[in-house]
């Protein structure tokens, strides 16, 4: 019998070292996306690419302003990723609210729905921000303090509370019907 | 003369209970009655207004009417014309007669107008699907100017904002 634990030194140097990021772009940053991609700021040099599938990624990218709309998905993809999964969240709209502070449709405060490991200040933050961020959560995954995916798991009572206040009881059931074309109703 | 005012007058011989003027180089205006907007825009479309831009609602509070403004852009004479009209306000008042059979894209466009600002327009048979809007919003009209933008904001992600902050509840 092997104990894994003492691999987890190993394993979290590995992950850490193999960001792949759900390509879900949210908001305005997506557009920094493209110049941290490509040849100028070569994101790929650390091990990261953008990927379609959420079941194969670790990292969650919130790129700018949240609706209710998008959280929804944002929620729905958040939990089909498998679990050491890490959130970063761009800009001050994910903190709270930033230039939307008044608007009735984005959310304010992005922790109380899903947990973010690393938030990046700024509106909208520059390509070098977005990498000092990633390099913070490469440091937070290899000492252990991103824990994230844990804190969803201890506290999903919480989350969920919030997650219902805001969309009514049943939403998950609710957009499933409507929008996944074998369970519409006719 | 400028192609404008050529425009404006052939038009307006079709159309003589309607007011126009040329605004400046390549922008028209015209005033019309909301009961007769569907004519007139079968005309704009024969003078070579082959598109429109977008149906725009200005919510003029104070005389309680909402200004319509069908935008049509003229790919022949590279001319864009604001058709202006103006119905009531009171949501069941606020009613107009479709006009996607002339414009197809005004479909999209008269949904996005019953949406925000509760516009009815009969005979656009989409109009009761949702559109942009989330649940929570849905009948709402939620860029009417007297929806209490600020105060449902609040109440929604309750939240306080800068002016009543406090110490124990730091927002902003």
């Amino acid at each position: 019998m092997v104990d894994w634990r003492l691999f987890e030194p190993l394993f979290n140097y590995a992950r850490k070292k193999s960001l792949w990021i759900v390509a879900f772009c949210t908001g305005c940053g997506g557009i920094e996306m493209p110049p941290l991609m490509t040849s100028r700021y070569d994101l790929e040099r650390f091990g990261m690419m953008p990927n379609p599938a959420p079941r194969m990624a670790d990292l969650f990218l919130i790129t700018g302003y949240v609706t209710p709309k998008t959280l929804k998905r944002i929620i729905i993809t958040y939990e089909l990723q498998p679990d050491p999964k890490y959130v970063l969240a761009h800009g001050s709209c994910p903190l709270n609210g930033g230039i939307y502070w008044d608007s009735y449709n984005a959310i304010k405060h992005l922790d109380r729905y899903i947990p973010v490991d690393v938030a990046i200040a700024g509106c909208m933050p520059r390509p070098e921000a977005v990498m000092d961020g990633i390099k913070k959560i490469m440091e937070m995954i290899e000492n252990g303090t991103a824990d994230g995916w844990k804190r969803y798991k201890e506290n999903y009572e919480w989350y969920k509370k919030n997650q219902d206040e805001l969309f009514g009881e049943g939403w998950r059931e609710k957009e499933a019907r409507r929008w996944i074309p074998w369970l519409k109703k006719k | 003369m400028a192609k404008e005012e050529v425009i404006v007058q052939k038009v307006l011989e079709k159309a003589p209970y309607a007011e126009g003027k040329v605004k400046r180089e390549r922008r028209i205006e015209f005033k019309v009655p909301a009961d007769r907007i569907r004519e007139f825009l079968m005309i704009m479309k024969e003078n070579n207004f082959e598109s429109m831009m977008q149906i725009t609602v200005v919510d003029w509070l104070k005389d309680g009417e909402f200004e319509l403004v069908y935008q049509l852009w003229s790919y022949t004479y590279a001319v864009h014309a604001f058709v202006k009209t103006r119905i009531p306000r009171d949501l069941d008042k606020a009613r107009m007669p479709t006009v996607k059979d002339i414009y197809p894209v005004a479909e999209t466009y008269e949904r996005d107008a019953h949406d925000f600002y509760g516009v009815y327009f009969e005979g656009n048979e989409k109009m009761e699907m949702p559109w942009i809007l989330d649940d929570a919003e849905q009948g709402l009209f939620p860029h009417r100017k007297d929806f209490d933008w600020l105060g449902y904001t609040k109440r929604k992600y309750k939240i306080l904002d800068r002016f009543d902050e406090d110490k124990d509840n730091y927002v902003i």
